[in-house]
């Protein structure tokens, strides 16, 4: 393989396409012909890269020479000066630059990563997360100093307020006005919290970012305590992420080595400590009273709401609290200005959300894209489509609190009020994209045993009703599933909705309630024709030897209970009463003589 | 007294010489992708072969760890970046893998395309 010379980004962005950076890329490809380069050169294409009013904007690598306002003119005097003389053009260099941008100096070429847009995990995968000196030199901690010199704390909230950002745990309520809230309260002693207890199956948001970046979340807890008045920080992560515990117990000792944390933060007056609290990993202490009530060290329940944690919070006082990519986005608000985040993302939503993408696709990770971006560009575009030529199902978003949405829903935008229109909702962040080869009914069945077991036992509603769902799910998948079945999980689902009191009750029935809207066909098929059509339960198949069938005793030896009767060279037979269904004898035979129904 | 803004610019400067002097910019930088998923696939092995290929005497090298990236299906990763040049993202990297970046790329120059990303 001849190895590429120069790597050129084109910015693809809304803002670059509307100024025509797409008849840019067509001329480009016709100047790099027209000098023999197309194959010592490559073009790529990134997501916006929130220069907006400098574009269309083009990177030429190696060196990071970012050209703005580039017009068709100027596409030959780039290539001839810059990719076969190697002189920059100097009249179009530009140097604006935003912070996340560092991320695409080195992955700017990997088109996965080409729509993404970096703003949370801007240092994942860039920096050592355990050396401070590589985050200050990032313009770490910039954004306190900032801050605290030059802003007051009504101004920081102003700022947040502007940048429009909307808490990523999830429910996605105003972060600003959430900080605004606590900081009015008057009281002797605040408290600012770092819910870290990431715990939808699948879902790695948090702990990545963690671990790839543990101080730009105690930066923007810092500047959280300025803003609200508190002295106190407390990160309330759980116990199974070891790795993301060390690398914060060591990035708050560099902080304080460095009078970061502690008493007169940078020289001011102000003090900030910040200390880590481990959780035991129950799925509800991610419900903010919940959390509270475990870090004062009772039973992780959660209470009712008001008066919610911005009166009366951690024992009792004013507490703020934020998920893990929410405090992330705080530096880059306050260096870039929250008007400029305001610019990503959509009319409701702004900035940008991690997704742990997995489940059935080819490029399964963590990726971080623009509010608005559509499902199927992270499923396609980034996530590289459905492998073996399976066709896409489902993808299911926010966990056990979420919702499957069927392929008609792949060009719905992402934000918070576009997903829950759909039938889904937005959650912390998990999305797993589901093929032909999952039943729907199974995966209900999956989240909802999850929920049922992770239920805190608090309301009856959640207690006694995700139970009742379980057992009615596991009979339908039994093959004992009964007319009336699908109306009575309508009805409790419901009921368990409106009755219960946290977000886990709440949601608890949404992963039922959404494949029953959009897959209903699949539970009558279970119930009324006992019938899997994914053929993922077990109890609704039935193995058979079909007439491909040599004679080989492949099958015959594999069967754990003896069921496969027959002589050499000679057809065999399944014995139905003795099959399992294990499946074995289908996957090891090499003649396709097994049918699978 | 310095201010705030003072105090953090001082700091980002000292920060910055720390890393050069340890030849940040003169050498190839090696990252090797260590936050739990990529320990998971196996990438303490391959950082200690890196580890252990400069306690052999290999120089010019400036060995690091970073967080995940976010490419799950292809880790372990490692970038080999020098200042100038286009950074090489390899992929799936086994201990194997690992020596023979050593001996090929980091100590040859050579770009195992095959394996990139």
């Amino acid at each position: 393989m001849k190895e590429t010379k120069y790597k050129l980004t084109l910015c693809d962005g809304t803002a670059c396409i509307q100024n025509q950076s797409k008849v840019l890329h067509q001329a480009l490809e016709a100047e790099l012909d027209k000098h023999g380069l197309r194959q010592s050169v490559s073009i790529h294409l990134s997501g916006c890269l929130g220069i907006c009013q400098k574009g269309p904007v083009l990177i030429v690598n190696p060196g990071y020479i970012m050209y703005g306002r580039v017009q068709v003119e100027d596409i030959p005097e780039i290539v001839e000066s810059h990719l076969v003389r190697n002189k920059a053009v100097t009249r179009l260099i530009i140097t604006e630059d935003h912070l996340y941008n560092r991320f695409f100096r080195i992955f700017g070429d990997v088109d996965f990563f080409g729509k993404q847009m970096r703003i949370c995990l801007r240092n994942c995968g860039v920096i050592d997360p355990e050396n401070i000196d590589d985050y200050l030199s990032l313009r770490g901690y910039e954004a306190l100093a900032k801050a605290l010199e030059s802003m007051t704390p009504e101004e920081v909230i102003a700022e947040v307020k502007k940048s429009g950002l909307r808490g990523r745990g999830g429910a996605g309520f105003p972060t600003g006005l959430k900080w605004e809230f606590t900081a009015k309260q008057t009281a002797d002693d605040k408290y600012v919290i770092c819910n870290a207890d990431e715990g939808d199956p699948g879902a790695f948001m948090d702990r990545s970012a963690i671990e790839g970046d543990p101080h730009t979340v105690l930066e923007g807890m810092i500047i959280a305590g300025y803003a609200i008045g508190a002295k106190k920080g407390i990160i309330y992560i759980r116990a199974e992420y070891p790795l993301a515990i060390e690398r914060l117990e060591k990035a708050i000792a560099a902080a304080r080595e460095h009078g970061i944390l502690g008493a007169n933060v940078l020289g001011s007056d102000f003090s900030f400590d910040i200390e880590i609290r481990l959780g035991a990993g129950a799925f509800v202490c991610g419900e903010e009273t919940a959390l509270i009530h475990s870090i004062e060290g009772h039973r992780g329940m959660p209470r009712p709401r008001p008066p919610y944690p911005s009166v009366k919070g951690l024992f009792g006082k004013p507490t703020l609290i934020n998920n893990v990519e929410t405090w992330a986005s705080i530096p880059v608000i306050l260096l870039d200005g929250g008007k400029w985040f305001s610019t990503v993302g959509t009319e409701t939503s702004k900035g940008t959300k991690v997704f742990a993408l997995a489940g059935k696709v080819h490029n399964t990770g963590l990726v971080e894209v623009p509010m608005g971006t559509t499902l199927r560009e992270i499923i396609y575009d980034i996530g590289g489509g459905i492998p073996n030529g399976k066709t896409f199902k489902a993808v299911q978003t926010g966990g056990p609190s979420g919702g499957c949405l069927p392929a008609k829903y792949l060009d719905t935008q992402i934000d918070y009020e576009s997903l829950a229109k759909a039938g889904s909702i937005m959650g912390s962040g998990g999305m797993i994209v589901i093929d032909e080869d999952s039943c729907m009914v199974g995966l209900a069945k999956f989240f909802i045993e999850f929920t049922q077991d992770e239920s805190c036992g608090k309301c009856t509603p959640c207690r006694e009703g995700t139970k009742r769902m379980y057992e009615i799910l596991t009979r339908i998948t039994e093959g004992k599933g009964q007319p009336g079945d699908i109306e009575k999980l309508e009805r409790l689902g419901e009921m368990i909705k409106r009755s219960s009191l946290c977000g886990l009750g709440q949601s608890a029935p949404n992963p039922v309630l959404s494949t029953i809207k959009n897959f209903r066909e699949e539970y009558e098929e279970h119930i009324h024709s006992k019938k899997c059509r994914a053929g993922q339960c077990a109890a609704m198949l039935s193995y058979t030897v079909n007439v491909k069938c040599v004679g080989c005793g492949a099958c015959k030896r594999i069967c754990p209970v003896g069921a496969v009767e027959g002589t050499r060279k000679e057809k065999h037979l399944i014995l139905q009463d003795k099959c399992i269904r294990c499946g074995q004898c289908y996957e090891v035979c090499k003649f396709d003589a097994i049918t699978k129904a | 007294m310095l201010t705030p803004i003072q105090t953090i610019k001082k700091k980002r400067a000292e920060a910055v010489n720390r890393i050069i002097s340890k030849g940040y910019l003169s050498t190839k930088r090696v990252y090797v992708g260590m936050a739990t998923c990529e320990i998971a696939a196996g990438s303490k092995d391959v950082m200690d072969v890196f580890r252990q290929a400069i306690a052999n005497g290999l120089t010019d090298v400036y060995l690091s760890q970073k967080g995940c990236a976010g490419r799950c299906n292809l880790e372990p990763t490692v970038e080999v970046v020098e200042e100038g040049k286009i950074p090489v993202k390899y992929g799936r990297v086994t201990p194997q893998r690992a020596r023979d970046i050593v001996e090929r790329h980091l100590k040859k120059g050579e770009i195992i395309a095959e394996w990139t990303i």
